[in-house]
């Protein structure tokens, strides 16, 4: 290129040589007549390549450095644009992942969920259920129905609908190739895959042909399981595995986007009706549990065919349904009736119990990325204003409004491209933390994966936010053809940084107010969740070791079931380290528990009790005292009078200690049943059976030792970790073949129970931190930039006797203002926050003043810190140096 | 000579008069600015600013290809060809002007 310029002038030169001219002389001349050569060589450099790839490398080149030259405003932007995107597309892609995506089957609008609406549980119809009843609006609406009415209405609607039946999974244990387990088994009528549409990973899956007794015992597998279980096992079908002891043929594994009714549906087992688990091992109503139209223990979902709405398949279903009762209820009105449920989004299993707690996250983060869009405009147009000076002399050195556009708008999109890529991090780590927290300590696998629409949304949020800031001040210079900039001074404030000044006086109040409602949040969340873990749960927590045993899924028939637990109880109290054992039906601390509703027989009043069948040991693990009566012996686990032992606060509820030797019924929902009474022997303190959250009214009844299933509760004398190995040799040498179940010391199993408020807890600390941080930035940005323009000023005034700490407080007075301002105006979203999570969070008070304070102290802490780091290095200025730059 | 009273170009007519140039032969850049000069009989004179611009915009156009290469005397040199692409571009441009100059002269002399 340059060459050929050369070439060119040589010869022009050569030319003027010849017509008489000084070799010099020749050479100036050729050099007027050819005119400037850069320009020629830019032009041809234009002409050569594609002009905006050049231009584009000019603008990244040039962009990277003026970002480097700005490092913490730089980095400030791209962590502010990092976090927005990243927090929002975790939480709105679990939100998506559990509330709102349809089920990965073909055509899931065609799903129907079976329930049916009446007034409480249908007493004249059924005497048992297995299932769940929630009220909704006038009517309580439950999902259970018995076998018969399944069939009746399967067969009646087969022209409309293919209906199919499930069960609640059951927890099971299982052995595959001599390896124990525990798993999920969930029963399914035969055609539950063929209405769904799944198909097999390989294998096959389950016919109705399996769903008889006389049909071979088979089980299909979930992906999940198959993976974890069966060792990833490619010849796993056809082979043989033991479920709660009794044999089964692995027909097939599910393919692996099938991951149950729901997010969070924990079966992985999949049986047929007519081979459930339930069939096997339990006695009574269970065993003809499938011929019994007063057992209802059958959960129902259905396939609509092609054009069938479900207003058109209600009533069909209704009528099967009212077919398969006995006789007719008295009040016809109330009786249940069929009640169709969009079943695209499958069952509520997480949907219902994650819906406010995503809403709110939800909420929170969205109030994250505005202060992030709000800090990156603050930070971007703090840049502009410092880089006036610059912008006002490419201007007036002829640098084209569209040139200057452009290289803004590249400088933007650079810090969109970064904080885009650090967002996918921090999306990807919030992310695992949600599932984690989400999955809690059951392998509940929701399937949670980052969801890539999403991220684009959300990233186009914030880089138009950005775009729109990085390309207000190229237009706002552009604009002024004059230098006016260039005519001031370092030290001065041009009318321009003054507007860019106060915008940003007013971005920074904004966000501050903003970070009231986040903190708080934080803390309020924090405050509970320490309040929930340090309660105190009426005993000592420390050294007490749980576990499951269940010998009745393994083998164990009734007589053997008490010798085995009383050869386990034994074994156990003599192993070296375990100072007390106590054995119990229900797994305390659980979240759940047996509950039922007693009374003095004669009397109307009925008290909610949670009840615990527990041997003689076990009340003395918690508490030293009675505070009335006895505890339980050993001649009450076998004595024909049946005892109980109530709670204090059940038995202050019932009329003092005076109930002591009085008799108490259990209310049991079956009409005409002999209800099952209790001499009421001892009155025990109050203490946390469930959950640490309450002390129920309480109910203890001695443990008979015919429970198929037991947890042991075990009191060490060392630190738990050290005792386990001797208690696990104790109970190998019991039975080697029986599981210990979710073995953990009681301060692990309260905390699972915490695992709700811990994930909000940490989630919304997290969030606090990111936006207390992110306005302190957005608060410093703004104080070291206008300290920055009034150096003068501040020279001045120190040259004119001022004291360094009456810089300090001029400049501290300003920050504060501004961030005592963004509080003031943030206290009233506050206020109608508080009061929504109030609503949503019946226990909490959010709005306790200690609270308050708390919040509002770490906040002014932190602007503080944001406007005391600019003031103390104004109050360092050399008045001479800043007075000589004027 | 440099006292010729010169015709500016008419817009447009650049392009044409370069690949009229160069599709007698190989010819650097001096080259094709003395040629137009000599042939028009010193009337048209390419201003050397333009020269160089079209010259590479032709290049990137895919008309002209240019290589490096030794001079009788004096550096290297680049000396530009028309390719086939330029050949059928040189004819259109010729025909399209032949009919531009020819409207204009039947309504100049109408």
């Amino acid at each position: 290129m340059h060459n050929e310029v050369a070439h060119h002038l040589h010869h022009l030169a050569a030319e003027y040589e010849r017509q008489g001219y000084s070799r010099e002389e020749a050479l100036r001349l050729a050099n007027r007549e050819f005119g400037g050569i850069t320009q020629v060589q830019e032009r041809c450099r234009d002409e050569r390549r594609w002009v905006w790839t050049t231009g584009l490398r000019q603008d990244i080149v040039f962009g990277w450095r003026m970002m480097r030259r700005t490092p913490v405003i730089t980095a400030a932007a791209v962590i502010s644009l990092a976090l927005g995107i990243g927090a929002n597309t975790a939480i709105v892609s679990l939100m998506d992942r559990v509330l709102w995506r349809d089920l990965p089957l073909p055509n899931p609008r065609q799903l129907t969920l079976v329930h049916w609406k009446g007034h409480g549980y249908p007493q004249e119809l059924a005497d048992g259920a297995s299932g769940s009843m929630s009220p909704a609006g006038a009517w309580d609406v439950a999902d259970f129905f018995s076998y018969p009415a399944f069939a009746q209405m399967r067969k009646s609607v087969s022209a409309l609908a293919s209906v199919a039946a499930f069960t609640y999974p059951d927890q099971v244990s299982v052995s595959f190739a001599g390896r124990p387990t525990v798993a999920r088994e969930r029963a399914v009528s035969g055609n539950f895959f063929s209405s769904l549409e799944v198909r097999p990973q390989f294998g096959r899956l389950l016919s109705d042909h399996d769903d008889t007794y006389a049909a071979p015992a088979v089980a299909v597998v979930s992906h999940r399981f198959w993976t974890r279980a069966l060792s990833s096992d490619p010849n796993a079908a056809g082979r043989s595995i033991a479920i709660n002891n009794e044999t089964y043929l692995i027909a097939g594994v599910l393919e692996p986007a099938f991951y149950g009714l729901a997010p969070g549906d924990a079966a992985e087992i999949y049986t047929p009706l007519h081979h459930a688990s339930f069939l096997h091992a339990r006695s009574g109503e269970m065993q003809n549990a499938l011929e019994n139209n007063r057992y209802w223990g059958m959960q129902l979902v259905a396939r609509r065919a092609t054009g069938i709405t479900e207003s058109r398949l209600e009533p069909a279903m209704d009528a099967a349904f009212r077919a398969t009762w006995e006789k007719p209820p008295t009040n016809l009105a109330a009786a249940p009736r069929i009640s169709l449920d969009a079943g695209r989004r499958g069952l509520g299993i997480l949907r219902d119990d994650l819906r406010e707690p995503l809403l709110v996250l939800g909420g929170l983060v969205t109030l994250l990325l505005v202060i992030a869009c709000v800090n990156i405009a603050n930070l971007l147009l703090a840049r502009a204003n410092a880089r006036q000076k610059e912008l006002a002399m490419r201007i007036s050195l002829g640098c084209g409004r569209a040139r200057l556009m452009r290289q803004l708008f590249t400088e933007s999109a650079l810090l969109a491209i970064l904080g885009g890529i650090a967002g996918i991090g921090i999306a990807w780590v919030v992310a695992t933390l949600l599932g984690q927290f989400v999955a809690g300590h059951e392998t509940i696998a929701i399937g949670f994966a980052l969801d890539w629409r999403m991220m684009a949304m959300i990233s186009s949020v914030a880089a138009a936010a950005l775009l729109a800031f990085g390309l207000f001040p190229a237009w706002q210079a552009s604009r002024r053809l004059d230098a006016g900039p260039l005519k001031h001074g370092a030290g001065s404030i041009g009318a321009l940084s003054r507007r860019g000044w106060n915008s940003g006086r007013w971005f920074v109040t904004f966000q501050m107010a903003l970070s009231v409602i986040l903190v708080m949040t934080a803390v309020i969340f924090t405050r509970n969740l320490a309040g929930i873990q340090s309660s105190d749960p009426g005993f000592d927590r420390r050294n007490l070791i749980l576990f499951g045993t269940r010998p009745g899924t393994s083998g164990y028939d009734k007589p053997r079931l008490a010798q085995f637990y009383f050869r386990l109880d034994q074994r156990l109290r003599a192993t070296p380290g375990v100072s007390a054992v106590g054995l119990a039906s229900v797994r305390p601390m659980d979240m759940g528990g047996w509950w039922e509703a007693v009374q003095i027989p004669g009397q109307a009043k009925r008290y909610d009790a949670s009840v615990n069948a527990v041997t003689p040991a076990y009340l003395p693990l918690y508490t030293s005292r009675m505070i009335a009566g006895r505890n339980f012996d050993r001649a009450d686990l076998t004595a024909p009078a049946r005892v109980a032992i109530i709670s204090e606060d059940l038995a202050r509820r019932m009329g003092g200690n005076g109930v002591l030797g009085q008799r108490l019924e259990i209310v049991d929902g079956r009409p005409g049943a002999k209800r099952p009474e209790y001499d009421i022997v001892g009155i025990a303190p109050a203490i946390a059976v469930t959950s640490i959250k309450e002390r129920p009214s309480a109910l203890w009844l001695p443990f008979t030792g015919d429970a198929p299933e037991a947890t042991v509760v075990l009191r060490t004398s060392q630190p738990p970790q050290a005792v386990l190995p001797a208690i696990r040799q104790a109970v190998s040498d019991v039975d080697r073949n029986l599981p210990m179940v979710d073995t953990i010391t009681m301060e692990e199993q309260i905390s699972n129970g915490l695992q709700r408020e811990r994930m909000f807890a940490t989630l919304c600390s997290g969030f606090g931190i990111l936006a207390l941080a992110l306005s302190v930035v957005g608060l410093y940005g703004v104080i070291s930039y206008s300290t920055s323009r009034r150096r003068g000023e501040i020279g001045l005034r120190l040259a004119l006797g001022a004291q360094p700490r009456n810089v300090v407080s001029l400049i501290l007075r300003e920050g504060l203002g501004m961030a005592v301002l963004g509080i003031l105006l943030g206290v009233p979203f506050l206020w109608l926050g508080g009061k929504y999570l109030q609503k949503e969070l019946t226990n909490m008070k959010p709005l306790d003043p200690l609270s308050l304070i708390l919040a509002l102290g770490i906040l002014l802490l932190a602007a503080l810190f944001a406007a005391g780091l600019p003031a103390l290095r104004a109050s360092t200025l050399d008045p001479a140096e800043t007075l000589r730059q004027e | 000579m440099r006292m010729a009273k010169k015709t500016d170009l008419i817009q447009g007519t650049l392009d044409l008069l370069i690949l009229k140039t160069v599709a007698h032969g190989p010819i650097h850049g001096y080259g094709i600015a003395q040629r137009i000069l000599v042939t028009s009989k010193e009337l048209l004179q390419v201003q050397q600013g333009s020269l160089y611009p079209a010259l590479h915009r032709l290049e990137r156009k895919g008309v002209l290809k240019a290589e490096w290469r030794e001079t009788g005397a004096g550096p290297m040199a680049k000396f530009y060809t028309l390719t086939a692409a330029g050949r059928t571009c040189l004819r259109q441009e010729m025909e399209q002007w032949q009919r531009y100059a020819g409207a204009v002269a039947m309504v100049l002399e109408s």
